[in-house]
């Protein structure tokens, strides 16, 4: 477990950071995820959750799965092109392990909220 | 999922493949309330987990607790249900959740349960997320397709014990 997890967030943070210097508009991420709320015109958080299940044997656990999620805040109503792009990180490292799980219109602050689960060994 | 049934005679064998036929979406039905109980008791445990802090508007840049006043909304009795089961083909769904729980009160306004209890679920952009009806769906899942299991095979052995196999 990890090496999924991991490769997965360095691909979030690259996706993040723009992929080339060419591109001027970045998507910033919530550092502390339980506390900041970054200002800016769409940011997203990525986070593992919990464990989702274990095979366990021989007095130990062989391998376990974790659940996590990507969040994606916009004001912009198709996610100012996000979406695609992260849908496209996700299913380049952990294929088919992920969903859509809700997708919310914040009528108080007029943000979009994307957020996708994904399971990784 | 498969299952085994055995039984001895091919008249007695007729005689139970009659009468599981008949009663074979009441047994469902029967084993799937079993599941979906085990669902809703772990989702109710998750939902009084919730940890909240009185209400204040969340700070410029900051996230904010859920309040008691908003916990309140899904632990409250009947808020939290199972589906009337459909049965369409052969096959009996529900689901669990608050999908259907329609309205409650609020520091006196009318709110949607639903959306509260996805915002607590999911987060919002200024309060913070805590997933209890999915972590209720990891941990309840298992042991729900197990009690699924054992009520079927229960049942269809008393079902051939009632038919003589």
């Amino acid at each position: 477990m990890g090496d999924t997890y991991s490769s997965l967030v360095a691909a979030m943070k690259a996706l993040t950071q723009g992929e080339s210097p060419a591109e001027v508009i970045t998507l910033p991420m919530a550092e502390d995820e339980w506390n900041t709320r970054p200002n800016a015109e769409s940011y997203g958080i990525i986070s593992l959750d919990f464990e989702a299940d274990s095979l366990d044997g021989d007095d130990a656990k062989l391998d376990v799965s974790m659940e996590g999620s990507v969040d994606l805040f916009s004001h912009s109503r198709s996610g100012a092109g996000w979406v695609e792009k992260i849908k496209k990180t996700l299913e380049t490292y952990c294929g088919a392990c992920w969903s859509l799980n809700s997708h919310m219109y914040e009528r108080e602050t007029g943000l979009f909220h994307w957020e996708w689960t994904f399971e990784v060994f | 999922m498969s299952y085994t049934v055995k039984t001895e005679g091919m008249e007695e064998l007729e005689r139970v493949l009659y009468a599981l036929g008949e009663k074979a979406e009441n047994i469902a039905s029967g084993a799937l309330y079993e599941g979906a109980g085990i669902m809703a008791d772990e989702m109710k445990k998750d939902a009084e987990s919730i940890r909240t802090a009185p209400f204040q508007y969340a700070a410029e840049g900051k996230t904010r607790l859920p309040s008691p006043q908003e916990k309140a909304v899904v632990t409250g009795a009947g808020k939290l249900g199972i589906a009337k089961f459909r049965k369409e083909d052969g096959e009996v769904n529900t689901s669990v959740g608050y999908g259907r729980s329609g309205y409650a009160e609020m520091a006196g306004k009318i709110v949607p349960i639903p959306l509260i209890a996805n915002s607590i679920n999911s987060g919002t952009s200024f309060m913070q997320r805590q997933p209890f009806v999915r972590k209720a769906k990891n941990r309840g899942g298992k042991r729900a397709m197990e009690a699924i299991k054992e009520t079927i095979e229960k049942k269809v052995e008393e079902l051939i014990k009632e038919n003589g196999g």
